[in-house]
């Protein structure tokens, strides 16, 4: 029911907007009903952001990219329960913008924000909610901001490259996240999930986070940490990895790199130009920080695009609605499904009832489903 | 014989003293008030009067001095001053060491008591050598405290290194947010267009990381990744035992937090906010 009347006030906005009869910029909510999926399927409890056009939260939230020298009004609006923020972390921004609520302003229940800089430098940066910064950023409420360059280079006078690979290292505790009320007190957390781009295990080989390069063309990777850990990167010397900024800035001096650590809040831009026919991962290590004890590890995979199975990168995902989903989800065009848990066991063939899936009953958690076509939608079942 | 070594001490700090306020220290030990959790603490301090503050050194860079350092505690321990040369000195209880303190260049540099009871009742101060003189200086000395770690060891319970650590307390100059806006040394407060340089030491038994919201900070120098002077940064990091200078250019007007970016310290007992806060207040 919550739900329902958070999408009723999402439309309401986005309605308006369309009434109005000019495109209205992107907008980002905040919810805190959401949930993320560990790759068995758990369901996670998440606060956090999303698009209203979409409707839902993401965790994390939605990467937010600028052009350099833009001048960016980021649209708010916070219909949950709480006050909210969103604090341009790297930015620089003025204090009336910068989102901590002691020195800005809050975004309380039902309120619409906007906030406004100008993107001087390109870059990696992040935001999160500045309320209750333990509380806030550890439900999931954060998300990465890139600023390019129009040329596809770095930063002026730097190096070019073909694609940004935004990457943002995380981890939660999942007694904090399942009983946020009694989350406290904080100097104690100890995270027991460790993610990249919040996903986490044998997610990290699904076809959209895998890093596929073509040979020849740099990518830049985008490294930023939300993490309680200390991140330790581990970079195969055939990728050819070369750090050239962090924090937004570029640094005085490039260097080659091998391992690096990212602490919380900080960013480094590293170019890949790995070897032709390359497959294989940038491990990454989760140090507990008060402890300097080894706590996670997860891996990056990158792979020369030849290698790549064709029917998952020609995936053009169809976008269900709903999604998540307590009781149906809907698609546009499809006239059947076949639907897989994360298991990999078939939970549903047929026909689609006028567009729509019904899930009255399904077990909590993430699905696959696959159209005739080939093409695939992931969609996530909650109660 | 004890008392006559003390006097002798205090005689010869009084005479170093008349020629210059920094050239003597006493180890202090006393109860620690700034927390709420008040507890024996062992400080570095000006005076032989207990503050729960541990006092700055300061020197001329390229120029070696000499420091008188008295041990007003009744146990014996072990002192150094952590540049290159890794050499410790011991001073027994209530006996007094004079010190050479090497030409260094423009840096942060920690000295401290590195004695298991001394390191973890948190006698540790910064040196900053050449700083002050272009700019005007502010400076953190950063700690994370286990109150239960402490008691246990101001009562000679061995530390067991081995278990989890979980520090309740995160400080700046042995303050916690709010407190640390009331410390003039901690609260960078400038005019807008003017330069400062901030000089952090990390005292504590684990790594922070502050982050600068309105501002980028440029390295300008540290102990253990002077590879990253010249970066401009607005999260930096700050090893066990690093010492940093970093350079801010107010070019905006308006009140900024600084924060520990490891949330964990940026509580009190774990209840946010607190622990590792300051601010930066630039003014017209």
């Amino acid at each position: 029911m919550n739900q329902f009347r958070v999408c009723l006030m999402i439309c309401a906005i986005g309605g308006a907007s369309l009434c109005s009869g000019q495109m209205a910029p992107p907008q980002l909510f905040s919810g805190m009903e959401g949930y993320t999926f560990l790759p068995d399927g758990t369901a996670i409890p998440i606060w956090g952001y999303g698009w209203v056009a979409d409707g839902y939260i993401t965790l994390p939230g939605p990467l937010l990219e600028y052009t350099q020298d833009e001048f960016v009004q980021l649209n708010f609006t916070n219909p949950s329960p709480e006050s909210h923020t969103i604090h341009l972390h790297g930015l620089d921004v003025d204090q009336a913008n910068d989102g901590v609520p002691a020195t800005s302003f809050f975004v309380v229940t039902g309120q619409e924000a906007t906030y406004e800089f100008t993107a001087d430098y390109p870059g990696t940066f992040l935001y999160h909610c500045h309320v209750t910064t333990t509380l806030h950023l550890t439900m999931g409420m954060y998300g990465m901001i890139l600023v390019n360059r129009p040329d596809m280079t770095l930063f002026e006078g730097g190096p070019s490259y073909a694609k940004n690979a935004p990457i943002l290292f995380s981890d939660l505790a999942i007694e904090t996240n399942v009983d946020a009320v009694q989350s406290f007190p904080f100097h104690d957390i100890r995270p027991d999930v460790f993610m990249v781009n919040g996903v986490s295990g044998n997610q990290l080989e699904q076809p959209d986070h895998i890093i596929d390069f073509e040979p020849g063309e740099p990518i830049a990777l985008r490294l930023g940490s939300m993490a309680y850990s200390l991140m330790r990167l581990d970079f195969p010397s055939e990728l050819n990895a070369t750090c050239y900024m962090s924090d937004g800035r570029p640094l005085p001096e490039p260097f080659d790199v091998e391992e690096m650590d990212i602490f919380p809040g900080e960013r480094f831009t590293v170019m890949i130009e790995p070897v032709e026919g390359w497959d294989g991962y940038i491990g990454c290590e989760f140090w507990n920080i008060p402890d300097q004890e080894l706590d996670g590890e997860q891996s990056i995979h990158v792979r020369d695009k030849s290698l790549s199975v064709g029917e998952w990168s020609e995936l053009i995902a169809p976008l269900g609605y709903p999604n998540p989903t307590r009781s149906s989800i809907s698609w546009n065009g499809p006239a059947s499904v076949s639907v897989f848990d994360v298991s990999g066991v078939l939970v549903f063939q047929g026909p689609l009832d006028q567009g729509q899936l019904h899930v009255n009953g399904w077990s909590t958690g993430m699905y696959t489903a696959i159209f005739p076509d080939g093409n695939r939608s992931r969609f996530s079942v909650i109660h | 014989m004890r008392l006559c070594k003390s006097l002798i001490a205090i005689f010869l700090a009084l005479i170093s003293n008349c020629i210059s306020a920094q050239d003597t220290l006493w180890i202090v030990r006393g109860e620690w008030t700034h927390i709420p959790d008040s507890v024996q603490a062992i400080r570095f301090n000006s005076s032989a009067d207990w503050s729960g503050i541990n006092a700055t050194l300061s020197r001329a860079s390229d120029e070696s001095t000499s420091l008188v350092v008295v041990n007003t505690d009744s146990l014996s321990h072990t002192w150094k001053l952590h540049v290159d040369e890794e050499e410790e000195w011991a001073i027994e209880a209530f006996d007094t060491l004079t010190f050479e303190i090497p030409a260094l260049p423009i840096g942060t540099y920690l000295f401290g008591l590195t004695d298991e009871i001394g390191r973890v009742l948190g006698a540790s101060g910064q040196l900053q050598v050449g700083l002050g003189v272009e700019f005007p200086l502010f400076h953190w000395n950063l700690g994370d405290w286990s109150v239960q770690r402490m008691a246990s060891a101001n009562m000679g319970v061995p530390v067991a290194w081995e278990e989890p650590y979980v520090p309740e307390q995160f400080t700046i100059n042995e303050r916690t947010y709010p407190a640390t806006v009331d410390d003039p040394e901690a609260l960078v407060a400038m005019n807008l267009g003017d330069t400062c340089w901030i000089s952090i030491a990390n005292h504590g038994f684990m790594d922070h990381v502050f982050h600068f919201h309105g501002f980028h900070v440029i390295m300008v120098s540290s102990t253990h990744h002077p590879e990253r002077v010249g970066w401009s940064k607005d999260t930096v990091p700050i090893r066990m035992g690093e010492g940093l200078v970093v350079q801010l250019v107010a070019n905006q007007m308006g009140m900024y937090p600084v924060h520990n970016h490891n949330l964990i310290a940026v509580t009190n007992a774990g209840f946010y906010p607190g622990g590792m806060i300051t601010q930066i207040h630039v003014m017209p």
